[in-house]
């Protein structure tokens, strides 16, 4: 059983929690846990693809380095591009073995997450 | 003797709050500064003014000395507190806030230079009779000289390039039998690494904790500390949780770690508040500390300070920029109680607390006994990638290490922040961590327990955590009950036109 007490509070079981919901996810705080709830993407059945999630930018940050060109040829753990994202460092690597298509992004450029920085050609 | 009738703060964030709040409690207008990320910050509407000094950027802004005087001339500050970070330990920003006749809250700027470079800081600790980690550069560096070296500083004795940093080419000897094949190893790596086989010889602390000293330096000659702060909490170089007192300090083990602090500062002629960081071996009467270096600003962890000693340090800094003395002796001052500084940060545990940045969609501090929250966030603000990801710091204290301890659990079980990822979860497993509870801390603990706590503090969803996400998407979907944060259903929230 679950009430709205309002003001994003609920009631669960007795316990209290607390959710908030953007674009389609849904964040929930119970006992110092917070958890993330993406009913919408899997309603509507959309998948990112392995390729779209680990070459996207984890969030915003500034690409440092671009570390290959189009038509390379990388192996799996390459370092593609180099991030700085709040004072930390934060790898791009390639995802499998493959070849560069295409570049999205320049050293300097403030990138924003779920940007794919780089397109492998299908394997 | 500096003139404060008007202070500006160059900073952001908790801190840049924290001093705002003893500003209006010293009734000292306040002037914040602020860069395009933070024209809505809870420091720029808290201030009594406030003025942009540039983009986001920290080099553009925050750490733009020019901007920053400017914002100073134009405002009518006389006195400017530069917080922690940015240009708190930055001595040209000191000598140019001397040159322009703006006093600057903290050390001269002589002294922050002085005490800024490692070998410097290291040579006045050791005129002032601080102890510092044994070592040695052999001027033979014959292999047998340099094993001489390691038998007099000890075992495990570590052999370092002289020429280098940052770790390259160290090499841990732990007996003799290895001593020999070590050197020539180390010699190899300090050649190619550097193209100098100089070596250093330095005796390894295993598990040391890290302490740090706590002191005010007046104008007048007097010289004071307020205790320790256990700090052996960190990773990367970044604490996570303080506390103080430290369970490694006996009476006496304290009073010699708080002489050689206060010795150290006489030395070096500090002014104002200062803290001395030592490496800590052993506990007790008979470990041993070894002097790190100075930090010459306010530090992050400074509210457990205040919490067990009732001594506002950002007041203190405030009265001795003013000229005044010092109104406590070493006599007068007592730490009573316990204080326990959690730091939240909005990172990703699951993902080697990868640092995150967004919006506050929901976000509530718990207000109980014995809990304080310094904290430069709003719901509906943002954590922007633009500057560090600390988005509090909660403080519990009590009158045992065991109640502090608590307090903080239970208040870090009430401290919904949604939209964001961040370690509360992680905080509260290292804080209910046995080794934790039991006070056997040290600065390998998060190297060696982190992965396992960072594992635990990320669970699967629980049924009602998804009966609770039903209830927030319904709320939503019926535009009658639609707010920021979810469902509201007070009547007051239904009138319209009304005025109250």
């Amino acid at each position: 059983m679950v009430d709205a007490l309002g003001n994003g509070q609920y009631r669960v079981n007795g316990r209290l929690a607390y959710g908030a919901r953007e674009r389609g996810r849904t964040w929930v705080f119970i006992d110092g846990h917070t958890y993330i709830v993406d009913a919408e993407e899997r309603d509507a059945g959309v998948h990112a693809t392995d390729d779209q999630v680990a070459l996207s930018a984890p969030m915003p940050a500034t690409v440092i380095s671009v570390n290959v060109t189009p038509g390379q040829e990388i192996a799996a753990g390459d370092l593609l591009v180099l991030l700085e994202a709040m004072k930390m460092e934060v790898p791009i690597k390639a995802p499998r073995n493959g070849r560069v298509k295409s570049i999205a992004c320049r050293e300097g450029d403030l990138v924003q997450p779920g940007t794919q920085l780089i397109e492998l050609e299908q394997a | 003797m500096g003139r404060v009738t008007q202070i500006l703060i160059a900073n952001r964030g908790e801190v840049a709050v924290r001093i705002i709040r003893a500003c209006r409690e010293l009734g000292i207008p306040s002037v914040a500064v602020f860069s395009d990320a933070d024209a809505r910050a809870p420091h720029v509407l808290l201030a009594d003014r406030a003025v942009r000094i540039g983009p986001a950027s920290p080099a553009e802004s925050y750490l733009s000395i020019a901007t920053i005087l400017n914002a100073a001339r134009e405002s009518g500050a006389d006195a400017i507190h530069p917080g922690y970070g940015f240009l708190s330990e930055n001595a040209a920003f000191a000598a140019a806030c001397a040159e322009a006749g703006i006093t600057f809250i903290g050390p001269p700027a002589a002294v922050i230079d002085r005490l800024g470079s490692k070998i410097g800081a290291r040579l006045i600790a050791n005129k002032a009779g601080v102890p510092l980690v044994p070592g040695d550069t052999p001027a033979d560096q014959s292999n047998e000289s340099i094993a001489a070296s390691a038998r007099k500083v000890g075992f495990p004795a570590l052999l370092k390039p002289a020429a280098g940093g940052g770790g390259i080419g160290m090499k841990t000897i732990r007996e003799e039998r290895t001593l020999a094949a070590g050197i020539d190893q180390a010699r190899r790596e300090a050649t190619s690494a550097f193209g100098d086989g100089t070596l250093y010889v330095e005796r390894l602390i295993e598990r040391p904790r890290h302490v740090e000293i706590q002191v005010l330096a007046d104008d007048h000659g007097h010289v004071i500390h307020l205790f320790e702060r256990e700090c052996s909490l960190q990773r990367r170089h970044q604490k996570v949780v303080e506390e103080t007192p430290s369970t490694a300090l006996t009476a006496q083990l304290r009073r010699r770690m708080g002489e050689a602090a206060v010795a150290l500062a006489r030395a070096a002629d500090y002014r104002n508040a200062g803290t001395v960081e030592f490496l800590l071996e052993g506990a007790g009467d008979s470990a041993s500390f070894y002097f790190l270096e100075v930090n010459t600003r306010l530090q992050v962890e400074h509210p457990i300070t205040e919490r067990v000693t009732g001594v506002d340090l950002v007041h203190a800094q405030i009265g001795i920029a003013r000229g005044e003395a010092l109104p406590w002796t070493q006599q007068t001052l007592a730490q009573r109680g316990h204080a326990i500084e959690a730091r939240v940060y909005a990172e990703d545990p699951s993902r080697e607390d990868l640092p995150q940045a967004g919006r506050l969609l929901l976000y509530r501090e718990p207000s109980m006994p014995g809990i304080r929250i310094d904290s430069g966030v709003t719901e509906g603000g943002d954590v922007s990638v633009h500057y560090d990801p600390l988005v509090a710091k909660l403080i519990a204290d009590g009158p045992t290490r065991e109640v502090a301890r608590r307090r903080a659990v239970e208040a870090l079980r009430n401290y919904p922040i949604l939209g964001i990822r961040t370690n509360v979860a992680f905080l509260i497993e290292l804080l209910e961590h046995p080794r934790f509870v039991a006070g056997d801390i040290d600065t390998w603990f998060l190297d060696s327990e982190g992965k396992q706590l960072r594992e635990r503090s990320v669970s699967a969803i629980p049924p009602e955590a998804l009966e609770v996400a039903r209830a927030v998407a319904q709320s939503q979907a019926d535009p009658t009950l639609r707010t920021a944060g979810g469902a509201k259903a007070d009547p007051w929230d239904t009138l319209r036109g009304y005025r109250g």
